[in-house]
């Protein structure tokens, strides 16, 4: 398993801890957090590779948060979850840059697995840029 | 192509010596008769052989008049491509004094006091509308700068079934409330392929959803993956939807392109999806009947 | 300490665009002073004290990446805003390498931009603590 660091962030507390818990059992860095502006906040001061990010949160939603972090940390590859299969925020969400775009429930492994393509792929992509 | 007509001159070194063989071998031991047969084979073989070679000719004809559409339609678009967003650049400037004198005029207008009461709302109506025209405006420039556009592809295995499976569930729960069906027919030994998965993803996704507004309700979309066993894998996403009327063919894949009522859709889809396929080495192409439905396929590289 | 404002320099070849952004950060109680070049900017950074700097990527003689590179060196604390009319993601990581730094497209709502050199501001002054407390 190549070693990546992981922001989840999500604004239902018991999904976020239960992920958060089962990422750091499979030896995975994983952090998480309740909302788009603690995730702006944190990324301020650590560094993350991968964002695992809800859509659908109060306040500044996830589309915005993507935004947001596509503008200041363009290099961070960020998966996109959904409990609410929506084809306009999927669309807007893959234009703005998102890795890939879940629902839920997923599998863990699936999700790990596309954790290692958005890694992958940040690493490819640093590489091509130097 | 190469493969093709080195394929065929092989095809040609067989015959050649066949049939002088065939001629040559009977006239020395038994002459007459023999003679003739040996002739009739060589006429065959050599008719067989002509009605290959036209048959091949024809047919590479047929591919490089199609290849040489390609080639000018994905010039066309990479031209219209680059002077769109060239102009969307060197049109962010001057919005941008526009949208801040407007600023400035509201500021000036909010702390006076000399305007009449009806002027003051007529006024502050036309500012407003200014600003909402600015804003219009850059929501075009900037969709089309759209950010993935400018970027350049990462090239990564994918395995493209799973990947159309995801996107395909997406649309599935808003396409079920409107009766529209999706079915896959993917080949299940798929070779995995090297390309971008974000860029297929957002692919796909304008695919599925021009489909679903061309069906609008009660149908299929049918999505299918193929082996072309050439170097490439195909992309099918075939709809019931309206079709497309021959005349707009041509135009579908340009930058703006919209039947779209205005304010609805910027005709940025397909263009977008043809900037993307062309720069991970792919062709996409569209069949269509009118009242009946529309194929898109797409052909991608297994290796970049 | 509310009383403070924000000192911004605005660093944009185009007169138009510079004058009348500055007139409007003045009306959201902002400090801000304009330079026309590259070369202007790292001159008046030099000499005076700034919190913000609002940079054009595209101008004649020094592009911004480069006046970027500079401007790093002599305040490394100076909160740095691309704002221009060009955009890339591949020029935004290049950009965001050279430091810390932000990437927005013109044309950008005043009130936004207003938004974000706040946002920046309060980022510099945290910055700023953390540095005084790290020998
Ligand atoms: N599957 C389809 N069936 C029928 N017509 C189609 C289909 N796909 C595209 N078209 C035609 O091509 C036009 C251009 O499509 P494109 O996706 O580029 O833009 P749009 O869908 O109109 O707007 P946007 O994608 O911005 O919402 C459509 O307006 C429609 O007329
Ligand atoms: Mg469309």
């Amino acid at each position: 398993m190549p070693s990546f660091k992981v922001l989840v962030v999500d604004d239902e507390f018991d999904f976020l801890e239960t992920i958060v818990k089962r990422l750091q059992k499979r030896k995975i860095d994983a952090t998480g957090v309740g909302s788009g502006l603690e995730a702006l906040k944190l990324l301020e001061e650590t560094s993350f590779d991968i964002l695992i990010l809800d859509v659908k949160m109060p306040k500044m939603d996830g589309i915005e948060t993507l935004k947001e972090i596509k503008r200041r940390w363009p290099a961070v590859e960020v998966i996109m979850l959904t409990g609410h299969a929506s084809v306009e925020s999927g669309m807007q969400g893959m234009q703005l840059g998102a890795f890939d775009y879940v629902m839920k429930p997923a599998k863990l492994d699936d999700l790990i697995e596309k954790m290692v393509q958005a890694y992958e792929r940040k690493l490819l992509r640093e590489k091509q840029i130097r | 192509m190469k493969e093709n007509f080195s394929g065929r001159s092989r095809f040609v070194n067989y015959l050649v010596p066949l049939c002088l063989f065939a001629a040559s071998w009977p006239v020395g031991r038994t002459g007459g008769a023999l003679y003739a047969l040996g002739a009739l084979i060589l006429a065959g073989l050599s008719f067989f052989l002509f009605r290959h070679l036209v048959h091949q000719i024809n047919q590479a004809e047929q591919r490089s008049c199609e290849l040489d559409e390609q080639l000018i339609q994905s010039q066309k678009l990479a031209a219209i491509g680059e002077l769109s967003s060239g102009i969307a650049h060197e049109i962010n400037n001057p919005l941008a004094i526009i949208g801040q004198e407007v600023e400035w005029l509201r500021h000036l207008f909010e702390t006076s006091t000399l305007q009449e009461e009806k002027d003051r709302g007529e006024f502050s109506d036309s500012l407003k509308q200014i600003s909402s025209q600015v804003d219009r405006c850059r929501d075009i420039t900037h969709k089309l700068l759209n950010f993935a556009r400018k970027m350049d592809p990462v090239m990564q295995a994918v395995e493209l079934n799973r990947l159309i499976d995801d996107m395909a569930a997406l649309v599935e729960k808003e396409a079920k409330l409107n009766n529209i069906n999706i079915i896959r027919e993917f080949q299940k030994d798929l070779p995995l392929v090297t390309s971008d998965p974000p860029f297929l993803r957002q692919v796909i996704l304008n695919l599925l959803n021009n489909a679903t507004y061309a069906i609008e309700a009660n149908g299929t979309i049918t999505i299918s993956t193929k082996d072309n066993k050439d170097g490439r894998v195909e992309i099918a996403v075939a709809d019931t939807g309206r079709g497309i009327p021959k005349e707009h063919l041509k135009k579908i894949f340009d930058p703006f392109f919209t039947t779209k009522p205005p304010g609805k859709g910027t005709g940025l889809g397909l263009s977008i999806c043809h900037g993307i396929i062309q720069r991970v080495g792919g062709t996409i192409s569209v069949i269509s009947q009118l009242d009946r439905g529309t194929t898109f396929t797409i052909r991608l590289p297994i290796a970049p | 300490m509310s009383s403070y404002k924000p000192k911004v320099l605005v660093v944009d070849d185009e007169a138009r665009f510079r004058e009348t952004l500055i007139k409007l950060l003045n009306t959201k109680l902002i400090e801000a002073t304009g330079a026309e070049s590259g070369m202007e900017a790292i001159e008046k950074i030099t000499e005076n004290k700034y919190d913000v700097i609002l940079l054009d990527v595209r101008m004649p003689g020094m592009t911004g990446i480069e006046a970027l590179a500079k401007i790093k060196k002599i305040d490394p604390l100076l909160e740095v805003i691309i704002l221009t009319g060009h955009a890339s993601v591949d020029t935004a990581i290049e950009i965001m390498k050279h430091g810390g730094c932000e990437y927005l497209l013109k044309p950008c709502p005043v009130d936004e931009l207003t938004a974000r050199i706040d946002a920046a501001y309060e980022r510099k002054v945290t910055r700023t603590k953390v540095k005084a407390k790290t020998p």
